[in-house]
């Protein structure tokens, strides 16, 4: 691969979140990506170079990163007078990688949940799993809603660096993927004594039994490279809502859903009966350090 | 002559059909061809889901999002005759995450969308503003990543959290953390003095004639040079009047006709499809032009944004440039960076007045899920102006829900002579380049004017 590797980033059923989430990359981290990398064009971004630019050069690009869900149903969605699937089946040949970027470009996310179009897809629908792109690289998929820019960054390095990058059954890249929500969790040592929280709004306690938190059963990294650099969504008291998994949007996703009190879902890797004979334990006991508030002042 | 132009760099794409006469545009269409169907998707679904599905509905204003549909929430609870008590502390949790999005994303939009273009344009541009490469282009990256670590110390990230919920917030910050959040805040104001006005903050926030556009200096002064150079006072004037739909963080809730602020009835706003594609076709009639709806009140088009929040909440220094230079180019560009200034001292006043003993969250008595039947409203000012969200709960489920957005009152269609705000803005100037720069001035969000 040359110096410095040419990334097209283009647009198709999307809320521009992936984009956001990209520019809220840490500050030395981008900039260093801008020097390492030419970012040929970004529908948001660049200035001199449109997606007719694109379309029409013969140029070959190393990277074709997609945001958003692809459709070929002209009536919900053209850009410079093409479907979203015309286009990327165009770029495809002309890329040596193909980057889905977020969740709906991985497998249709919430775009998808629009009925009156049933030709939301991700990007592997179109391109297929082993991707026509030049490399002959499987098509990889940074799930996530978005998806975290360390995600995008470190994949692009990895790829530069070593020309290929392992995936999960997914798809994804297993070092980013393997990691479940819940490791790095702040909250992990409520789960382990099964403490739940009362409520919203509390630093105390689990949110796996009440609030739908996801986060044992979900693979992404986020309490592992934190969000903006700072925290992430559980470690504030916000339940994990799985958007790194092909299931997600779910109906309900701020309540666990339990049969007879049990949640209908228990962390992976472990049967319901194990789990149930371990909360059973685990509950027995009493540890005064996490039934009382975590910090009081007026101690 | 008839032309047709893609504009980029918009959050989206949009199509600029322009006809011209006597090399002067005398009739405009802005088509926005991108739909994704979010009040469709809504339907059906568990209440509190919504708090997860609206923030995508755009992904620069989510939080925006996240408080309207919280607000028609808890308005449901209260048309369902159930008492809800919200903690001032939430309620100030809230609306600083809102703060926040919008400093952010005006410090993107001035030197990512609309500067590269005036830069471009200018007889004398500067590389300091080239995206990407620009020092200034990449000071604001820097600038807008720094400020949203203040929203992740108690929203967890940035975009896209649902930290939001009715009865309160989810999170429950220290001490610590909010000396933290103030501490990015004081960056940032920092930031703003040093790089785009050159002066303290609080002697900006004192500035209060036309004539104080002297004193600026920072990447404001070089906007200014280059905007009189470009003329961009004398362009983009529209119908002057303004609208404000909630008076959340220190706004002030209103409409500007002629010339005071009035009140006004919410059953007014008036949304409709006449121009509007629609979903069951796949040959639109002919005078659909686009995914855009259209919304009035009182059967009159009005501005909504930076600039009618500075009008109707009295912003001395922007009523004074708006005396002088209507709503033109430059008039809205200067209410947008004027909003950052006056934002970063509202977030400075809600965390002097935070009291972290109280409860963040009172869990409301009844579920949502529970109720059989409910409807509510939620207002609140999103970075591009009034964002409306309603819905009907029926059987504990979403029955129907419906967004107006601020770029649906400000990019929604029209038709001649009844142009939509920025349609109308468009009509009369001499290039493209102009139409571009107008056109961007009203912050376009393709995703947000389809949703």
């Amino acid at each position: 691969m040359r110096n410095k590797p040419k990334v097209v980033w283009i647009q198709a059923l999307t809320c521009n979140g992936n984009t956001q989430s990209l520019l809220s990359s840490n500050a030395s981290r981008f900039e260093q990506f801008l020097n390492q990398f030419e970012l040929v064009y970004h529908p948001s971004l660049t200035h001199h170079t449109t997606l007719n630019d694109v379309l029409q050069s013969n140029a070959s690009y190393d990277f074709l990163l997609i945001e958003g869900a692809l459709t070929s149903n002209t009536q919900f969605l053209t850009l410079s007078d093409q479907s979203s699937t015309a286009i990327v089946e165009k770029l495809i040949k002309r890329s040596h990688y193909v980057i889905a970027v977020g969740s709906c470009a991985s497998y249709g996310g919430v775009h998808a949940k629009f009925e009156h179009n049933d030709d939301v897809v991700g990007v592997q629908s179109v391109v297929g799993k082993k991707s026509a792109c030049k490399s002959g690289h499987d098509t990889i998929n940074l799930t996530g809603c978005p998806v975290h820019p360390e995600w995008i960054l470190q994949t692009l390095y990895t790829l530069k660096a070593k020309g290929n990058i392992a995936l999960d059954d997914e798809q994804r890249p297993i070092e980013l993927y393997s990691h479940l929500a819940h490791h790095g969790c702040t909250r992990n040592e409520y789960f382990e004594w099964k403490v739940e929280s009362k409520s919203f709004g509390l630093k105390e306690g689990c949110l796996f039994y009440e609030q739908g938190c996801r986060g044992p059963m979900t693979h992404s990294s986020c309490n592992k490279i934190l969000w903006n650099d700072t925290s992430s969504k559980t470690r504030v008291g916000m339940p994990c809502i799985g958007c790194t998994e092909t299931d997600f949007p779910r109906e309900n996703m701020l309540e666990t859903k339990k049969n007879i009190g049990i949640p209908a879902e228990v962390p992976l890797g472990i049967s319901k009966r194990a789990y149930l004979s371990l909360t059973g334990i685990a509950k027995t006991f009493k540890i005064e350090r996490l039934i009382g508030k975590l910090i009081d002042e007026n101690r | 002559m008839k032309t047709v132009d893609i504009i980029e760099r918009i959050e989206g794409e949009a199509k600029l059909n322009l006809h011209w006469k006597n090399n002067r545009v005398n009739d405009a269409y802005i088509e926005f061809l991108n739909f994704r169907g979010f009040e469709y998707m809504l339907e059906g679904k568990a209440p509190l889901d919504a708090l997860v599905y609206t923030p995508r509905m755009c992904g620069i204003c989510g939080q925006a999002h996240l408080l309207a549909t919280v607000n028609a929430l808890e308005d449901c609870y209260k048309n369902a005759n159930i008492e809800l008590h919200v903690t001032a502390k939430a309620k100030i949790l809230r609306e600083l995450g809102l703060i926040i999005e919008i400093v952010q994303s005006h410090i993107k939009w001035f030197y990512f969308f609309i500067m590269p273009d005036i830069n471009a344009a200018s007889m004398t541009p500067r590389k300091e503003f080239e995206p990407l490469k620009g020092q200034q282009w990449l000071k604001a990256q820097r600038a807008s990543s720094e400020i949203t670590k203040a929203l992740a110390l108690f929203a967890g990230q940035w975009p896209h959290t649902s930290y939001m919920v009715p009865g309160g917030v989810m999170c429950d910050p220290t001490h610590m953390d909010m000396i933290l959040v103030e501490n990015y805040i004081d960056q940032t104001i920092a930031y703003f003095e040093k790089e785009l006005v050159g002066m303290e903050m609080q002697n900006y926030l004192t500035l209060s004639q036309t004539d104080d556009l002297k004193l600026l200096k920072g990447d404001i002064k070089s906007f200014l040079k280059m905007s009189f150079e470009q003329s961009l006072e004398k362009i983009g004037q529209s119908y002057n009047r303004f609208f404000v739909i909630s008076d959340a963080c220190g706004f002030h809730k209103g409409k500007i006709r002629l010339k005071n602020v009035s009140k006004f009835e919410m059953n007014k706003i008036k949304e409709h499809d006449d121009f509007t594609f629609e979903l069951n076709s796949k040959i639109q009639k002919k005078e659909k032009y686009g995914w855009a709806k259209t919304v009035k009140y009182d059967n009159l088009f009005y501005e909504t944004g930076p600039l009618a929040r500075a009008m109707t909440q009295n912003r001395r220094f922007i009523k004074q440039l708006h005396k002088t230079y209507d709503d033109s180019v430059l008039t809205r560009v200067m209410a947008r960076v004027d909003e950052i200034a006056y934002l970063l001292q509202t977030a400075k006043t809600m965390l002097h007045t935070l009291d972290i003993s109280e409860e963040s969250y009172i869990a409301p008595k009844t579920a949502l899920k529970e109720i059989n039947s409910t409807f509510g409203t939620g207002f609140i000012e999103a970075t591009r102006g009034a964002l409306k969200h309603e819905l009907i709960i029926h059987e504990g489920k979403i029955k129907s829900y419906d967004v107006v957005t601020p770029t649906v009152w400000n990019l929604g269609p029209g038709e001649k002579p009844d142009y939509g705000v920025a349609q109308k803005a468009l009509i009369g100037l001499n290039s493209l380049q102009e139409a571009t720069i107008v056109l961007r001035s009203f912050d376009v969000c393709s995703v947000c004017t389809t949703h």
